[in-house]
């Protein structure tokens, strides 16, 4: 039976990048690793993504404080606002801002910067010096980033919880006491870890995929700034549909 | 232009004011010069075009979660058909705006910030400058308005798939009474809510053109330069519209 | 009669500085080359003159303007009287061929129909050698052939001045002359003031009426060809003679020496 050839084109897609990530699977896991360019991405990743997490996070959580006590209000349960607040924090919003920034600032970076090693032939030159251009470039690349985001999760939790506590204290004039009071009633300690594994598994699949559009870009300048779009794309693509699924199997079923 | 100083502060209000320069030539090029129409509905269609499979399935996805969070966060209190209030409130004031932001600055900001990056290192833009077409006039406004056209119309398509799914999800998967859900989201929106929304995807749309064009514009060159200024032009969209959907909601619906 | 005049112009980017105290006077009518090793304000002294960059001081005039002090309106009025021709090109990889060279005629003549336009067009591609190109992508062409849309789009509104940045860059020998002996017949063909930057020797002595040297930032030697060919200036002399082959040259490093 001959299929359609846009069926095909997904299912061989499908295939490259699976082969993709076996390849850098296979080195993650074998010698030599590249320990020193793994920590040197991890810690300018950190650095570039850290700024705009707390920046995203903090409003976040402030408007979460908002909009909160608008329900709240309604029943007159504004004390149990920052139970909400955590959960939803630590469950769903720090996750999916961490993930979505590090896919945004440090997926994009990556696929830019091997796309252009790509268009400058720099990956081909390091091939012909007989040195492997996955092992040294995009396996440090990938281990940085599945690290960088659960730490990115934790950091951005913080600046959430903080932003919607300063909003619910000093601009909605909600009492502190109570807030901190009513803080960790409906978390558990496996939400902490729910996130840190969501976010790990985000993180390396945007490593991934960046990795996979810049190794692969073509066509020039122009290349590289389709590898970044479709990095960004795909990357937020996956992660959100995982994110449903890992959701569901980890809290759905009532 | 000034050469750039070493002190990181008065780099930033350098960096300020020449984004807030780009954004009044980009004003007074287009009422000097006019603009074409049909660029303009050309530009429109392809950002809404682009945008609108992700920022479906996206929106899709986090109303499935946003039900599952709400589910979970009021069943306690013994709200359980409070979900339905939960998802509309939330979904409608706040996330579908800031997530249709969020995927039009993915897909159609870093289009736009990498098409005029490689325009700018080909020299295609002194190419127009040296013809004597202004480029803001030419390549900027078009796509501007085309923005501003078209981002209303993603975000009340983000609303719906958010409320649509919280419905799916409510009732197949969580068991809970479709009708139910529906009587509270209805109750949850008022007719300003779409009003500030409508309000809120201008601003963003405002911020996510004149960034991506902004970073494009000012691109370094080589590959480098476009791959750069295509990821700031995504990462400062997606932060300056988080930032600022914060005090928009502040003056919308809050206390200030 | 000089339509492009600049009077102790320099510019520096930050520490670099590019051009140093430049007075020149380009001749209307004829064809005037500034030449000199790659890196030495060539390209941008040609963004001076189109006001794509300013000067840190200095006067820049062109037809009577002073670019620096000139409105937007009187800046749009002065470029619309020049065409250039840019180092790759330029060309707008969304349009076609023809939708290229049209594209000052529709922006700037609005008079005209289409069918006058893609008559012009077509005649002017036919000038540059590219008969049958009008519905070719962009992105299908050579890098000679996008040097010939470009000097298309650069004459297609019958400019008084045309710019070329670097015409023989990027192209090997052959299509290299043929970019040169082009450059010959529109000289002929249109008798408009030309100015060139090239670092080809061969080619511009060929073409032009007038050569000017510039060198780290100066202009040593300013004179019409004939002259300039015989000059005793060292450094004219070594970079004549490093760049034509002569057999007593051969295996001889040369190196050119620093103004200081």
């Amino acid at each position: 039976m001959q299929l359609a050839t846009p069926v095909l084109d997904i299912f061989s897609v499908f295939g490259r990048f699976a082969m993709f990530t076996g390849q850098v699977i296979i080195r993650i896991f074998s010698r030599p690793i590249f320990t020193q360019a793994t920590l040197n991405h991890l810690a300018i990743t950190c650095q570039r993504c850290v700024g705009p997490v707390i920046a995203v996070n903090l409003p976040f959580g402030s408007v979460l404080s908002l909009q909160g006590l608008q329900i709240f209000e309604m029943f007159g349960a504004q004390r149990l606002l920052s139970s909400l607040v955590s959960v939803a924090i630590l469950r769903e919003i720090a996750p999916v801002m961490a993930s979505v920034i590090v896919a945004a600032q440090g997926g994009s970076s990556c696929a830019a910067e091997l796309g252009a090693m790509r268009i400058k032939e720099e990956l081909d030159a390091t091939e012909i010096m007989a040195v492997d251009s996955l092992r040294l470039h995009v396996v440090p690349r990938v281990v940085a980033l599945t690290i960088a985001c659960p730490l990115l999760y934790i950091v951005g939790a913080l600046a959430a919880l903080i932003g919607s506590y300063l909003t619910a204290i000093f601009v909605e004039g909600e009492a502190s006491g109570v807030f901190l009071y009513n803080l960790w009633t409906l978390t558990e300690h496996r939400d902490l870890w729910a996130g840190i594994l969501k976010t790990s598994v985000f993180g390396g699949v945007i490593g991934l995929i960046a990795s996979y559009q810049g190794f692969r870009a073509t066509g020039g300048a122009a290349g590289v700034g389709r590898a970044v779009n479709e990095t960004v794309v795909y990357s937020v693509l996956v992660f959100i549909t995982l994110n449903y699924f890992l959701t569901s199997a980890l809290y759905g079923a009532p | 232009m000034m050469a750039k100083s070493d002190n990181t502060v008065t780099r930033s209000v350098q960096t300020f004011g020449d984004y807030a320069y780009f954004i009044a030539d980009l004003f007074t090029a287009t009422l000097r010069h006019g603009v074409s129409w049909r660029s303009v509905i050309e530009e429109a269609h392809k950002i809404g075009i682009r945008s609108l499979p992700i920022l479906l399935i996206i929106n899709l996805f986090v109303g499935s979660n946003l039900t599952i969070l709400g589910f979970h966060a009021f069943t306690p209190l013994g709200g359980q058909r409070l979900v339905g209030l939960f998802v509309a409130l939330a979904g409608v004031r706040e996330l579908a705006p800031i997530i249709a932001a969020s995927m039009v600055a993915a897909k159609a900001g870093t289009q736009m910030a990498s098409q005029i990056a490689v325009m700018r290192i080909q020299e295609q833009i002194d190419a127009l400058e040296v013809m004597a077409v202004n480029p803001h006039a030419h390549l900027i406004a078009p796509r501007m308005l085309g923005i501003l056209l078209v981002m209303p119309a993603l975000t009340l398509i983000a609303i719906f798939a958010t409320v649509f799914s919280g419905y799916v999800v409510s009732v197949y998967q969580l068991g809970l009474n479709g009708t139910v859900y529906l009587e509270f989201a209805a109750d949850g929106i008022t007719a300003m809510d779409f009003v500030y929304c409508v309000v809120k995807a201008w601003v963003f749309g405002i911020i996510i053109c004149t960034l991506s064009c902004w970073f494009g514009f000012n691109c370094k060159s080589g590959p480098e330069g476009v791959g750069l200024a295509t990821n700031r032009a995504v990462v400062s969209s997606a932060v300056v519209c988080v930032v600022v959907n914060y005090f928009i909601s502040e003056v919308l619906y809050g206390s200030l | 009669m000089s339509i492009i005049t600049l009077k102790n112009v320099s510019k520096s980017f930050g520490t670099l500085s590019v051009l140093k105290d430049i007075s020149i006077q380009i001749p209307s009518g004829q064809t005037t080359a500034i030449i000199g090793p790659s890196g030495t304000g060539k390209s941008v002294m040609l963004k001076l003159i189109v006001g794509l960059l300013h000067a840190d001081c200095g006067e820049i005039s062109c037809f009577g303007t002073d670019m620096a002090r000139a409105s937007i309106t009187e800046l749009y009025a002065v470029r619309q009287r020049f065409g250039m021709l840019f180092q790759d090109g330029a060309l707008f990889d969304s349009m076609t061929v023809g939708q290229n060279v049209a594209f000052p005629l529709v922006h700037h003549h609005k008079s005209m129909t289409e069918t006058q336009r893609r008559q012009r067009v077509e005649a002017t591609l036919e000038l540059v050698e590219l008969p049958n190109m009008y519905q070719r992508h962009t992105s299908d062409l050579s890098g000679g052939q996008r040097k010939r849309v470009g000097l298309a789009r650069a004459i297609v509104t019958e400019p008084e001045v045309v710019l070329f940045d670097e015409p023989n860059s990027g192209l090997d020998p052959i299509t290299s002359d043929a970019i040169d002996a082009l450059i010959c017949r529109m000289k002929k063909m249109l008798g408009i003031t030309f100015v060139i930057i090239s670092h080809d020797i061969v080619g511009t002595i060929n073409v032009a009426d007038h050569i000017a040297m510039l060198y780290e930032g100066r202009i040593v030697q300013s004179a019409p060809t004939d002259q300039f060919v015989r000059s005793e200036h060292p450094i004219v002399r070594a970079f004549l003679e490093r760049n034509l082959v002569l057999p007593n040259n051969a295996g001889e490093v040369a190196t050119l020496p620093s103004l200081g």
